[in-house]
């Protein structure tokens, strides 16, 4: 494959994310809860673009994939924040030690986006407010920490490196 | 050399990349305006050839004859009040469609289930969709060719509920378990573990008498009003085919 055909496959894992967050597949859930898979595709996509790029693509991202969500909890907000403090960090010549930073990355980044979703929960919804701490939340959150922080070392840095290879 | 920084002004309209960003975000915003309706079809039209075959079929209508009997036994009650009181909302069991579960996120952050039937076929928002069992859900948005059902069991969805043997209005509450919440409406709840919860005759919204769940846990003393868990009889992660009531909408 020629290297600028290379660099189309973010773009092309980027149009194909609602898919994967509507099918949620069976193989890849713990608990019936699949991976992060904003977190996954924004980690390389940030890494390697300025903090503008980044944010204008968290942004264009948080709008695709609430149109495929019930309720009015948003992506948006959590998703522009990521994208930003990971522009920021950038890869400024790092080398194998990155393939466990994407892990991490991906964890603090799952983390953040469930907390999100969380704390909006319970802005928006006024019942949710006599019983923050509930089960459901910790459940999901927890679940999805874990297999993002599984399958993001192995996507991300996969794409990061296709990407990166331009 | 000193670096000066870039000016910001007009110029910048003619550069190529402003307006791709520009595009791209008018396609971003009409898809996020039709709720990804253009997608959703793709996608509906792909996952055809794969949707489960007969044999589920046969499964939803053993399931249908337990509802059926508990439904039966409160359309008759529900008949002698109807002669004493005035009409109630129109329910007519035939005007079904029965759908294909597409896909289905029932354990994350969003509860919703996406079925292969759409406004084409006569679906609109806030439907009532059964499954083997009683009620999973409203239709919360349609396209041509598919809908987006919201879950009982998502965080924020009300619907109105009543134990039909103490006649109690309540308002079910999802809260992201399979055991969505009943806050009563009355200071005294009566309610008892083991009762049946059903639509309510008075919604406006529902037909009546439709199977939600059983008790499994009543708070009599909760603050400011009483509350009981309730367990759905229709699980929605096994559910692979629904029926849309189509007279509600």
């Amino acid at each position: 494959m020629a290297r600028d055909k290379k660099k189309l496959l973010i773009y092309i894992a980027g149009i194909f994310l609602p898919a994967l967050l509507i099918s949620s597949p069976d193989f890849l859930a713990i608990n019936g809860v699949t991976p992060c898979w904003p977190v996954i595709w924004l980690l390389p996509f940030s890494l390697k673009n300025s903090p503008l790029k980044a944010s204008i693509a968290a942004i264009f991202l948080g709008i695709l994939l609430d149109s495929f969500t019930v309720g009015k909890v948003s992506y948006i907000p959590s998703l522009l924040l990521l994208s930003l403090i990971w522009a920021r960090y950038g890869l400024h010549n790092k080398k194998i030690e990155l393939f466990f930073n994407i892990g991490l990355m991906s964890i603090f980044g799952t983390a953040f986006v469930g907390f999100s979703f969380w704390v909006q929960k319970i802005i928006l919804y006024r019942f949710l407010r006599n019983n923050w701490f509930h089960s459901w939340s910790i459940y999901v959150l927890i679940s999805e920490i874990i297999i993002t922080g599984l399958v993001a070392p192995f996507l991300s840095s996969w794409l990061l490196l296709t990407y990166k290879k331009n | 050399m000193i670096k000066t920084r870039r000016k910001i002004g007009f110029h910048l309209l003619f550069k190529s990349s402003l307006w791709y960003i520009f595009l791209i975000g008018i396609l971003l915003f009409f898809i996020r305006w039709t709720k990804g309706s253009g997608y959703l079809e793709f996608y509906s039209v792909l996952v055809k050839p794969l949707l489960p075959g007969s044999a589920q079929k046969e499964w939803i209508m053993a399931g249908e004859d337990i509802e059926n009997k508990i439904r039966l036994k409160l359309l008759e009650e529900d008949n002698n009040r109807l002669r004493k009181a005035l009409s109630l909302r129109d329910f007519k069991a035939d005007q079904r469609i029965s759908a294909a579960v597409i896909a289905r996120s029932s354990k994350s952050w969003w509860q919703q289930l996406e079925i292969n039937k759409g406004a084409k076929h006569g679906i609109v928002k806030g439907q009532a969709v059964i499954g083997p069992g009683g009620v999973v859900g409203l239709i919360d948005n349609t396209t041509v060719l598919t809908s987006r059902v919201r879950l009982l069991t998502d965080p924020g969805h009300q619907i109105g509920a009543w134990i039909d043997r103490t006649k109690l209005h309540g308002i079910l509450t999802g809260m992201g378990t399979n055991r969505p919440k009943l806050i009563f409406l009355n200071k005294n709840s009566f309610a008892k573990i083991g009762d049946a919860v059903t639509t309510s005759p008075a919604s406006t919204l529902l037909p009546a008498n439709l199977t939600i769940g059983i008790i499994q846990f009543v708070d009599e003393n909760a603050l400011p009003s009483p509350y009981a868990i309730v367990q759905l009889t229709a699980s929605p992660e096994a559910i692979d085919w629904v029926q849309v009531l189509i007279n509600n909408g």
